[in-house]
């Protein structure tokens, strides 16, 4: 399991990939080392299955919410280079951007970060957190410890709280002034993907 | 003698206290007027003459020495009091010079009045210091600490705390023993592990210099807990080596066994102190899970255990202060959950008070034995202990930044760095250790007293005093004030899950995955042994709701009338609210009713501090709220005739507690949502439909205030209308404020436990 020019060289579009995510090639090394060590059949690609032997995820109230985070557009398999970019995402973000006028937002940017989060509420991507999804996802971490009604007040309260449109949903603008005050360049990020 | 001398001073030095200061100081004169050295003893006298000479029998006698000690404490604690009142009411002055130097000049004036006289001016005993005044500034700061900030900056914390000192004492040791070297200086005989038991005593940052000045400037948290932290933890760090070069400094000699030992030592110190506290906490958890009968004496349990477990360290020479933090931290969430709302802010407001007498005491000692100690003084010494001090300081904070910023996230910027290094105070824990020192072993102990104080009035007052410019200067961020929303909480949480379920895919065990594993774990195990009954399967998200809910319901009561809500509970201060003595006559059925509504409704507050300042103490919420919640009804009855039947106000106004009680007790079913028409639904109710007898009662005298309460949201049907509520949403932004909150009431909760009863109860008699 060494990073070596072997594997690098598997990889398609490396030089791409690294401009792309500002990963380091060690770092896509290491991912590749993971991304085959998921891929129990060596098929080169990833289905939900092989993420739900993850035995960690299991446990996790948002598991499924999490995998099919990785698979977006309903596809079934995802290659290294999609995996590669979702996870950039969690990149601690830089301190000191070299900001080009029309250079595109970097992909651990702050917006992105919350832009991933808010994808992972809204299921029906239409741009709006809905009553109806902060439930799910209330029910799915709080679990059978609270009845139904303390889960309605709760949705309610919090969209009431969040909601400056008044249309009863939460917007991505407001999801993300709902956070201002949170550390999200420190809480959306691991360590490890330095 | 000392006492007289102490009120002398007290009204010299405030000009500006009032009056009752001066009865006071008369009383206390006229009390011990007689001079104190004699050894007068009327009584004794008595029975000597008895046999000889029959006296008149003495009406009144004079007998000090009897209550001399206490007596003594009492006015110096009083004393340390009345200075703390006299500053705050200077305004001007408490905002340039922080309390601390406030209080050495105090201290060293009343040292001087004292020599002045011709008595001896006590010093600050050690022993009194480590045992006495020492563990309650401690206790405080551990109860109180923010896990969350703290959890997450461990290791930068340990890095300073560790490293930073170590490297900071070897540093000064070597260079001050190199200084002495230097011929001519006069100080040859300062061995190398004096000069490095020097070092180690001088470079300990100390809590209670930084806690007093740092909670004065509102510092950012990040930066708050790193120094705050370092001063803590470098406690284990300090005793290790403190015991280790005084051990070796008679012997003359330390070898690499030694060294190793040190080592060792110090994990010893510091992991046993730690587990010292850690299970000091579960008792204390598992002791506060029986006493829903004895609530009186749980206050008494948190603080005997905290205590316990300080003493049982400093036995075995492990580091006292990390078992003391360690025991706080441990023990709180569990304690908290178990032990009724009025004991937390029992132990809120003790650990407060106490903690701030002691600071105030020790900082007044201090000026007291810089007056009272053997000096002597010695510019080079001093000068160059002073400057390696600060190079020390500032090198560490850099060369340790530089490593410590590879492996953090967000990096420590240079205006931080500046703070840390700049914050770095000592303070009366130095000073202490240098008076422990043994005259025999150490001849050259005066001079180091007498550096120790110097920079320790130099850190205290020049970086005590400049810091707050300096803040400002390099505009560092400051605390935030506001509190947590639900949005934030309910997100974070979420973002906790997401971080954990990404790092299992890449398959790093980080951050988020020890903190989900502990998580579990508690839930599954130690929340059940320590937490009694219902509560233990509560989830941290509804507790942090209902304590949401609370507040809120509490701060719309309170400002029923006055046009703004006020953001915080907190700015709801005692002095805002001035509670009206003259409560209304209610029958007794009705508070019965009402007691019952609020018993299965409202889940009590858990006031939980957020930031560090130890001078704001929130309001109790319960009692002016049911204050104010009373008399509302009562103005409510009165206005009752004067009602109209649409009555729409768009305010930020809340519901009269008595619709919402009216509302609870009726048949729930009416209350819920239909989406009618209007984005927005709303709840209408109709005061005069009979509904269930019970209610009807209620309703009648809670009506729809009149025009100029201008706190109901909500329409009147005329009594003809149907049992069931309609949904129409009124206009006005905030009326779905109010539905919601008071379908937020309607919530039934967590089933209640029978301890609420008695909590209640008394509370309510």
């Amino acid at each position: 399991m060494g990073c070596n020019g072997s594997t690098l060289a598997k990889i398609h579009n490396l030089d791409e990939l690294i401009l792309e995510t500002g990963f380091s090639s060690s770092h896509i090394c290491r991912l590749y080392d993971r991304f085959h060590a998921l891929d129990k059949d060596d098929k080169g690609s990833l289905n939900r299955s092989d993420f739900q032997n993850i035995s960690e995820l299991a446990v996790n109230p948002l598991g499924d919410r999490i995998i099919n985070a990785f698979f977006p557009d309903g596809m079934d398999l995802i290659d290294f280079n999609s995996f590669v970019r979702i996870l950039a995402r969690f990149r601690p973000v830089d301190q000191n951007p070299k900001k080009e006028p029309n250079a595109p937002e970097p992909i651990n940017s702050r917006v992105n970060k919350l832009k991933f989060a808010f994808q992972l509420y809204d299921q029906d991507k239409d741009g709006k957190i809905s009553k109806n999804e902060l439930l799910q996802v209330l029910r799915m971490m709080l679990g059978v410890q609270v009845t139904e009604e303390q889960l309605e007040s709760i949705t309610d309260r919090t969209i009431q709280e969040a909601d400056l449109d008044g249309d009863n949903a939460i917007s991505f603008k407001e999801f993300k002034k709902s956070l201002d005050k949170v550390d999200i360049e420190h809480k959306m990020s691991i360590r490890f993907l330095r | 003698m000392p006492v007289r001398d102490l009120l002398r001073t007290s009204s010299k030095l405030s000009p500006f206290q009032p009056r009752y200061e001066h009865l006071l100081l008369l009383v206390c004169v006229l009390g011990t007027a007689l001079p104190l050295g004699v050894d007068c003893n009327p009584s004794a006298e008595n029975h000597q003459n008895n046999g000889t000479q029959k006296k008149a029998f003495p009406v009144l006698s004079f007998d000090y020495l009897h209550v001399r000690l206490p007596f003594e404490i009492a006015l110096w604690i009083l004393l340390a009091s009345l200075m703390k009142l006299g500053f705050h009411l200077i305004p001007r002055l408490s905002n340039i010079v922080p309390e601390s130097c406030l209080l050495i000049v105090v201290g060293l004036l009343v040292g001087g009045l004292i020599k002045v006289v011709g008595e001896d001016p006590p010093v600050l005993d050690s022993k009194v210091f480590f045992l006495c005044l020492l563990p309650p500034i401690i206790l405080d700061a551990g109860y109180f600490l923010p896990i969350r900030a703290f959890s997450e900056n461990t290791g930068t914390i340990l890095m300073f705390a560790v490293i930073g000192t170590l490297w900071n004492s070897f540093f000064m040791g070597g260079m001050l023993y190199a200084v002495c070297q230097i011929p001519g200086t006069g100080l040859e005989n300062v061995g190398l592990l004096p000069s490095l038991l020097f070092g180690s005593i001088i470079s300990a940052v100390d809590p209670v210099a930084v806690l007093a000045v740092f909670e004065e400037i509102h510092i950012n948290e990040l930066l708050h807990i790193l120094v705050f932290g370092e001063s803590l933890l470098n406690d284990a760090v300090t005793v290790v080596l403190y015991h280790l070069f005084e051990e070796y400094a008679g012997v003359g000699s330390v070898t690499f066994m030694d060294v190793f030992l040190g080592v060792i030592c110090f994990l010893v110190v510091s992991l046993g102190g730690i587990f010292m506290g850690i299970l000091y906490g579960l008792i204390a958890a598992f002791t506060s899970r029986f006493t829903p009968h004895t609530r009186v004496i749980e206050p008494l349990f948190v603080f005997l255990y905290s205590y316990m477990a300080y003493l049982s360290a400093e036995v075995f020479h492990l580091s006292g202060i990390m078992a003391l933090i360690a025991c706080g931290v441990v023990m709180r969430p569990y304690v908290e959950a178990n032990i009724s709302h009025k004991s937390h802010t029992t132990i809120k407001y003790f650990l407060k008070m106490w903690s701030s007498v002691s600071e105030t005491l020790i900082f007044i000692f201090l000026g007291v034995s810089t007056v009272a100690g053997p000096h002597q003084w010695d510019w080079t010494f001093v000068g160059c202990t002073l400057l390696f001090c600060l190079v020390s300081r500032v090198l560490g904070v850099i060369g340790l930044t530089s490593i410590i910023n590879k492996f953090r996230i967000v990096k420590l910027t240079t205006k931080d760095q500046f703070i840390i290094a700049y914050g770095g105070l000592r303070g009366a824990i130095a000073f202490s250790l240098g008076f422990l020192l043994d005259k025999h072993h150490f001849p050259m102990r005066d001079m180091f007293l007498t550096a120790i104080i110097t920079v320790i009035f130099f850190t205290v007052f020049v970086q005590g005093m400049t810091i707050r410019p300096l803040v400002e200067l390099l505009a560092v961020k400051k605390k935030q004030e506001t509190k947590r929303s639900i949005n934030e909480e309910i997100h974070t949480q979420f973002l906790d899950h997401l971080l954990t379920g990404i790092e299992d895919v890449c398959g790093h065990y980080g951050h988020h995955h020890w903190k989900d594993k502990l998580s579990r774990f508690n839930k599954k195990y130690i929340k059940k042994c320590l937490i009694a009954g219902e509560r233990s399967k509560e989830p941290q998200l509804i507790a942090f709701y209902h304590k949401m809910e609370m507040k809120q319901a509490i701060e719309l009561v309170e400002s029923g009338g006055i046009p703004k809500i006020p953001s915080a509970v907190s700015t709801v201060s005692m002095q805002n609210i001035k509670p009206k003595r003259a409560l209304p006559q209610l029958s007794k059925g009705k508070e019965e009713e009402i007691r019952n509504i609020l018993r299965s409704n409202l889940q009590r507050t858990r006031q939980r501090l957020r930031s560090y300042n130890r001078h704001t103490l929130m309001a109790d919420p319960y009692e002016d709220a049911w204050n104010q919640m009373l008399i509302r009804r009562q103005k409510a009855r009165q206005l009752e005739k004067r009602m109209t039947n649409y009555l729409t106000v768009p305010a930020n106004h809340p519901d009269s507690p008595t619709m919402m009680r009216s509302r609870l007790s009726s048949d729930p079913q009416g209350y819920s949502l239909k989406l009618n028409s209007g984005n927005v639904p709303a709840i209408v109710v109709d005061p005069a439909t009979p509904q269930s007898p019970e209610s009807m009662k209620l309703l009648d005298e809670s009506s729809k205030p009149g025009e100029e309460d201008q706190g109901i949201v909500m329409r009147a049907k005329l009594p003809e209308s149907s049992r069931t509520d309609d949904n129409v949403f009124p206009p006005g932004e905030d009326s779905p404020k109010e539905q919601r909150l008071i379908r937020c009431l309607s919530d039934p909760g967590p089933p209640p436990e029978e301890e609420k009863d008695d909590e209640y109860q008394a509370f309510l008699n």
